[in-house]
């Protein structure tokens, strides 16, 4: 009998392994704690324990079986330098969206190379705010050699004390190989931390992500007046176009997101091209542009918010 | 030029400092002859008052050749002032320093005796005795004051001692009574230590030299656990750790960690310092190994003690802290920033950075709220510094390019807006009126940009400058 349950014990710990091994979710919630606790760690949140973060499009989701792997490594990649807005702009959506969802107050880590820093300049923190974050949840660190950024990285993940981790890199590294990636990916695995690669003007490469999107930018939408019309040639809310190179699903998927900072909320739009004619004259005159219903100074709701944060 | 200083063998052929160069170098053409260097002189002495640091905490460097140790307290852990001042000399005759020292209650007799006398230690009831004898120059006065008392026949201390203090005083001003008061002790006299004096401090002493890192890590863990016991019992924690290495071979090294909390957790401290000791790989030669190893705490604060609430967040707190910590120690506390917003309408003045370990590390805390937040769309990132562009078909006056040059693309313009027209800071800056009037663009790939104009089209007398200081997602 004993040596049946050894047995049993034996299978269920290799259908865990292969469970992890595959990226699924895993046989059993009373598995899954199980090996937090072996893991030395306290139970999660329940929010977390789908370890799926969805975006709120079905056809994105369906491809990525759920959303954004929140114990996994994404990687996200321009092809050029100069995409590095639209590159950013994804990245630090996904790190608003999370931030609403993680409700113990975590930060988040974001990893930059001197070198992109320059390139691509500094995260800004009146922008942030703009984008719906707020500039304290970010920390940042600028190590000097990819090393020293992997080796953050990785301490990073270790610890677990951030809600996610940006690691911005330009190119394709030699010393940030297939090897490294699979380190990192373990431990975001162990960790249950998202780690988001965003990598500057790099190719296609052989890599441990369970995901890899192609950032490129996509013109705006014009902004939404209040009643419902568009105001034709302002620049409304930004708009990536992203394909995901890599994934489970075989066809490669490109779609057209759309970012409301104000409801932290993806949209899917489609082919742009006829929502801005360019032979509308361009505004001039900021002062002179009405009021958008879903710019900074809408009416705010009615009635205040007490205590967001710990509302779960 | 002069002799400055001289070794035993020519001390031995009877030549003396302050003698002239040339007549030395007559009498004895083979001696080796060497220019002073004063700051090695100086680094060598600071490096003997490192050392010394093994005896008591609080060393002051005396001139260019001597050192003054404050002992209270001390001796009995040497065994006795006479095995502290004999394992002291000891030790600098074993590295090759011919050095004397005396042990007295002021540091004027110390110094008399030391340098003038015979040394050892002088118990209370023989000051007099050692005192007396000894010549004027043993009182640090000016040079110039030696042979005027001379002239009068006042060679010895004591000689002065029986005379009436107020026709000192009006003969040989302050100074002389001033001097001969501290070596009496009347006066009580102050030596300045060259470091601060920790708060708290542990060491061990160690027979067997250790070299390797792992030791040291595992001694530093331990003797971090005896310091827990003195920060508990004072109700802080250390924010600015120093481990304090002693080589055999007199060498002293000296690490650093700052925390972003009050720490108390032995684990930590050592987790700390096994980061700076990867960080100082290079420079930290272990020779034949470490002999001492002292924890010192050099800034504390109090130590809030708290309990975990459910939801485990003051674990989270922990953990974020001491991945700050581990990531200051390693890179320097340059490397992990922290944003912050500031009052201020110019975009780069907005923010500020400052590293995260001295942020105090807090889950919600937001800062004080800014009434001034810009109500227009500002970008996601901003350069560093507004990088140069060529602007093609602007419209005069206050209009957007239609097409720019930036890092060498050309980009064509097909939405604008704008312009946002602002000033610089007359209360800070120069009121030299240069206004700022920014666009937000965005090319035909979709890229957006925020680019500003600083100046007007004004004729041919002046070009306006156009920037891109940020990029919008």
């Amino acid at each position: 009998m004993a040596r049946n349950a050894t047995a049993q014990e034996a299978l269920f710990a290799l259908r865990e392994q292969i469970a992890r091994l595959e990226g699924k979710p895993l046989p059993a919630l009373a598995a899954a704690q199980r090996t937090d606790i072996a893991a030395g760690k306290q139970a999660l949140h329940p929010a977390q324990a789908s370890l799926r973060h969805g975006f709120g499009i079905p056809p994105l989701d369906a491809a990525m079986d759920g959303g954004l792997p929140l114990d996994g490594v994404t990687e996200i990649r321009t092809r050029l330098m100069g995409d590095a807005g639209a590159a950013s702009g994804f990245v630090l959506a996904l790190v608003a969206r999370l931030r609403g969802m993680v409700s113990s107050g975590l930060r988040f880590l974001w990893i930059g190379e001197v070198v992109s820093m320059q390139e691509a300049g500094r995260p800004y923190a009146n922008g942030l705010v703009q984008f719906g974050l707020s500039p304290k949840d970010i920390l940042y660190a600028t190590p000097r050699k990819l090393e020293d950024a992997l080796w953050i990285a990785e301490t990073a993940m270790g610890s677990a004390a951030l809600g996610a981790t940006i690691l911005e890199v330009r190119g394709n590294h030699k010393n940030f190989g297939l090897t490294e990636s699979r380190r990192l990916s373990l431990r975001a695995k162990a960790a249950g931390r998202p780690l988001l690669i965003l990598r500057h003007a790099g190719e296609e490469e052989a890599s441990s992500a369970v995901f890899r999107f192609l950032a490129e930018p996509a013109p705006a939408c014009a902004r939404r007046l209040a009643d419902g019309s568009m105001l034709g040639g302002s620049i409304g809310h930004p708009v990536f176009r992203l394909t995901l190179e890599k994934s489970r699903s075989p066809a490669p998927l490109s779609v057209h997101l759309e970012w409301n900072s104000r409801d932290r909320q993806f949209s899917l739009i489609r082919e742009t091209g006829d929502a801005v004619s360019s032979g509308q004259p361009t505004t001039r005159g900021g002062n002179r542009i009405p009021a958008s219903d879903d710019g900074q100074d809408r009416a705010p709701a009615l009635g205040s918010l007490l205590a967001f944060e710990r509302a779960s | 030029m002069r002799l400055t200083a001289l070794d035993e063998a020519s001390e031995r052929l009877g030549l003396k400092r302050g003698q002239g160069l040339a007549e030395v170098r007559a009498m004895f053409p083979e001696l080796d002859l060497r220019d002073e260097d004063e700051a090695a002189d100086r680094a060598l002495l600071e490096a003997i008052a490192d050392w010394c640091d093994r005896y008591t905490p609080l060393v002051a460097v005396d001139g260019g050749d001597g050192l003054f140790l404050d002992i209270t307290g001390c001796a009995h852990l040497f065994g006795g002032e006479e095995a502290l001042l004999k394992d002291l000399l000891g030790r600098l005759l074993q590295m090759g320093f011919d050095a004397r020292g005396a042990i007295s209650s002021f540091p004027g007799l110390s110094w008399a005796a030391c340098r003038f006398g015979k040394g050892g230690v002088i118990a209370d009831d023989r000051q007099s005795e050692v005192l007396g004898p000894l010549p004027v120059a043993a009182l640090r006065i000016p040079d110039t004051m030696v042979p005027a008392l001379q002239k009068l026949g006042l060679k010895r201390i004591g000689d002065l001692l029986v005379l009436p203090r107020a026709q000192l005083a009006r003969r040989f001003g302050a100074q002389l009574l001033l001097r001969l008061d501290q070596a009496t002790g009347a006066n009580e006299e102050a030596i300045s230590p060259r470091r601060p004096v920790a708060s708290l401090s542990v060491e061990r002493r160690l027979a067997e030299p250790i070299q390797d890192e792992e030791q040291i890590l595992q001694l530093t863990g331990q003797i971090a656990g005896s310091l827990k016991s003195g920060l508990e019992a004072r109700g802080v924690g250390g924010r600015l750790f120093e481990l304090v290495l002693f080589r055999v071979d007199g060498r002293v090294f000296r690490l650093l960690a700052g925390t972003s909390q009050p720490l108390r957790d032995p684990r930590r401290i050592s987790l700390l310092f096994s980061e700076r000791l990867t960080a100082v790989q290079d420079d930290l030669d272990a020779g034949y190994g470490f002999e001492l190893l002292r924890l010192n705490v050099l800034q504390q604060e109090r130590f809030k003690d708290g309990q975990e609430d459910f939801a485990g967040r003051r674990q989270d707190d922990v953990l974020l802290a001491d991945f700050i910590d581990r990531v200051s120690a390693r890179f320097g506390r340059d490397c992990l920033l922290t944003a912050s917003l500031q009052q201020s309408h110019v975009p780069e003045r907005a923010e500020i950075f400052a590293p995260a370990i001295a942020s105090q590390v807090k889950g919600h805390d937001t800062g004080p709220d800014l009434s001034f937040r810009p109500v227009t769309q500002r970008p996601l990132r901003l350069f560093r510094y507004p990088e140069p562009m060529e602007a093609f078909a602007a419209t005069v006056p206050d209009g957007p390019p239609q097409r720019f040059r930036w890092r060498k693309l050309v980009h064509e313009v097909v939405r604008a807006e704008g312009p946002e027209r602002i000033s610089s800071e007359w209360w800070f800056d120069e009121p030299e009126g240069d206004e700022r009037d920014y666009f937000r663009l965005e090319s035909e790939m979709g890229r957006r940009f925020w680019v500003f104009r600083k100046g007007r089209y004004n004729g041919a007398k002046s070009a306006p400058l156009w920037r891109v200081h940020g990029i919008f997602a």
